[in-house]
């Protein structure tokens, strides 16, 4: 019974993943520039223990602002604002393996030279699989083993990162990104865990924006 | 991408949660019993092959077992038996949701109860058991031997340092800093620092409540700073020692600790008081106690040793410990620990 249970929330997990990247795939005809998915991959790690995310972010928002000065530019930047979908995992020995989903909103600032810096929040589901053998005992003391236990959690994750964008200057289509979350589970033991989590790895844009999307982008001024 | 999201399921699936019960002289195996709500974490570490084990009931509440897994017990100890290190239910690396309300002294002595029979299930039925309680572990041992037939499921109990009876506890604490405190300020030692817990004590004098037990204990703890005999130790180095190599979950620890210090749960304990049911103990007993102890006084170690029924029973003292002689005395308690189990 709850062994099902478990499988059944693990299968809903990784369906809930697959069937977005299903969707990601259907939008290859639309206006390529502005609606497209950019695909991440990073270790995921918090001190020594190791772990993965991958996931990918749909731009809803993106604009390129110049800052003018006597007619000249002093200052250009992209701002976006995107919605991310991410499924990440993490496995700290003898304590549990999480496996976690999160939809974040994200924002992000990049400057000319292709620093980034970015933030992001939002909420997330959270199972996690015991770190041993879990043994339940009934009330004769007959003892067996329980299979796949752990615990479901809701979780809330937020954090700040920096990175480079190695499509603004020198146009590769891909990002580095350091970035530091915290991720809240709960209830857990009627209470909350927090957990900061290190998160480093590339970010696929398959269509590059930055500069090359000048032209749909909105400009604004500013005048000393 | 795909090929990724497969590699992890197989690895959740099939990496973890492998049983692995080993009979060696060096052994290290973690496992967790659930039971009411909570998956309570138990490494058993040292040498299983000499059947010997001793429980650790931690301190608290909300401690964890963490800290009692110390490189000098496992060498000292760890070598002659195995020893056991049980996170109690909201502690340590205990896991489950919403929990609360199975978070009390009777659930605590059902889950030893079923961490006793996982113990005997894995390791076999005729290995030797053991419980080692110490502080507030001593409230779940003296909670657990009264109840009827309980005793019967080990071979012997260690007191170290515990309190089976708080509101006696709380008196001692009281008179124990009036006494040292007082002593210090006629030899002008810490003067400054002893004058407000006197003063604390003078207008305090009894039927405590809540607060003022929680203030006695503070003090208490704060009082083992200004006596010099003592072994000092600090409890941050140790965290920093331990934290990576025995994989602490540190904000798990922390989170855990903070909800059971704050937990309806105390009010509970303040009352608690288990010398009466003491007689009906008869198993071996050894009780070992810090002379500075003022978080437990070592006149409550009398009283739960004057108690027990056991004709088999020593009690000891360590000259330079506080309340956590394992830690400031570990020569003294591997060796009287040791000499306990292998005699029976």
């Amino acid at each position: 019974m709850i062994c099902k249970h478990m499988l059944k929330t693990t299968t809903l997990i990784l369906a809930l993943f697959y069937s977005s990247l299903c969707i990601a795939q259907c939008d290859s005809i639309n206006d390529s520039s502005s609606r497209h998915f950019n695909l991440n991959l990073s270790y995921n790690s918090s001190l020594i223990y190791p772990g993965i995310s991958a996931g990918m972010e749909f731009p809803i928002y993106h604009v390129n602002v110049q800052v003018l000065k006597n007619q000249k530019i002093v200052k250009f930047y992209t701002r976006g604002k995107f919605i991310t979908g991410t499924l990440n995992w993490y496995h700290h020995p003898d304590f549990h393996d999480n496996l976690y989903l999160t939809a974040e909103w994200l924002m992000r600032r990049t400057k000319y030279s292709g620093f980034i810096t970015e933030f992001s929040a939002g909420p997330g589901f959270s199972r996690t699989f015991l770190g041993g053998t879990t043994y339940r005992v009934d009330d004769k003391g007959n003892v067996s083993v329980v299979k796949l236990a752990g615990y479901n959690y809701a979780l809330i994750t937020f954090g700040g990162g920096l990175g480079y964008d190695f499509s603004m200057k020198k146009h590769l289509p891909f990002s580095a990104i350091a970035k530091m979350n915290i991720i809240s589970m709960f209830p857990y033991n009627s209470t909350i865990y927090f957990r900061p989590v290190l998160e480093i790895g590339i970010r696929y844009f398959p269509i590059i924006s930055g500069i090359k999307t000048r032209k749909e982008s909105v400009t604004l001024s500013e005048q000393k | 991408m795909k090929q990724i999201l497969l590699i992890i399921t197989i690895l959740i699936l099939y990496g973890c949660q492998k049983e692995k019960i080993t009979f060696s002289s060096n052994a290290f195996e973690v496992f967790y019993v659930e039971n009411a709500g909570a998956s309570m974490r138990v490494l058993v570490q040292g040498n299983t092959s000499s059947k010997i084990f001793v429980l650790v009931i931690h301190g608290g509440p909300g401690v964890g077992s963490y800290f009692y897994d110390t490189k000098y017990i496992g060498k000292n100890l760890g070598d002659k038996c195995a020893m056991v290190y049980w996170d109690q239910r909201n502690a340590g690396a205990s896991q489950g949701t919403s929990n609360g309300n199975e978070l009390h002294l009777d659930q605590m002595s059902e889950d030893l109860k079923k961490v006793i029979e996982v113990l005997k299930y894995r390791y076999g039925q005729d290995m030797k058991l053991f419980l080692l309680g110490h502080s507030f572990g001593g409230l779940i041992l003296a909670d657990f031997i009264t109840k009827p037939g309980y005793q019967d499921m080990i071979n012997g109990l260690i007191y170290v340092d515990g309190s089976h009876n708080y509101p006696l506890n709380d008196t001692l604490t009281r008179q124990m800093l009036l006494t040292e405190g007082q002593y210090a300020v006629s030899q002008k030692k810490h003067v400054s620092e002893w004058q407000p817990i006197i003063n604390y004590c003078s207008s305090h004098t009894g039927n405590f409540n809540l607060e003022e037990s929680q203030q006695l204990e503070q003090y208490a703890s704060d009082a083992e700073n200004y006596i010099d005999s003592i072994n000092h130790i600090n409890i941050a180095t140790q965290v920093f020692r331990y934290t990576i190599p025995d994989k602490y979950p540190l904000t798990a620890i922390l989170s855990n600790l903070l909800y059971s210090e704050d937990s309806n749960f105390n009010k509970e304990l303040a009352i608690a008081n288990f010398s009466p049911g003491l007689k009906i103990v008869t198993i071996p007993a050894l009780v070992l106690w810090g002379k500075y102890d003022f978080t437990c006084p070592f006149p409550l170690g009398e009283d739960f040793y004057n108690h027990i029924s056991s004709i088999d029973k020593k009690i000891d003292v360590s000259s330079k410990s506080g309340h956590n002689m394992i830690l400031q005395d570990k020569k003294f308690f591997c060796e009287e620990v040791a000499g306990f189990v292998l005699t029976h």
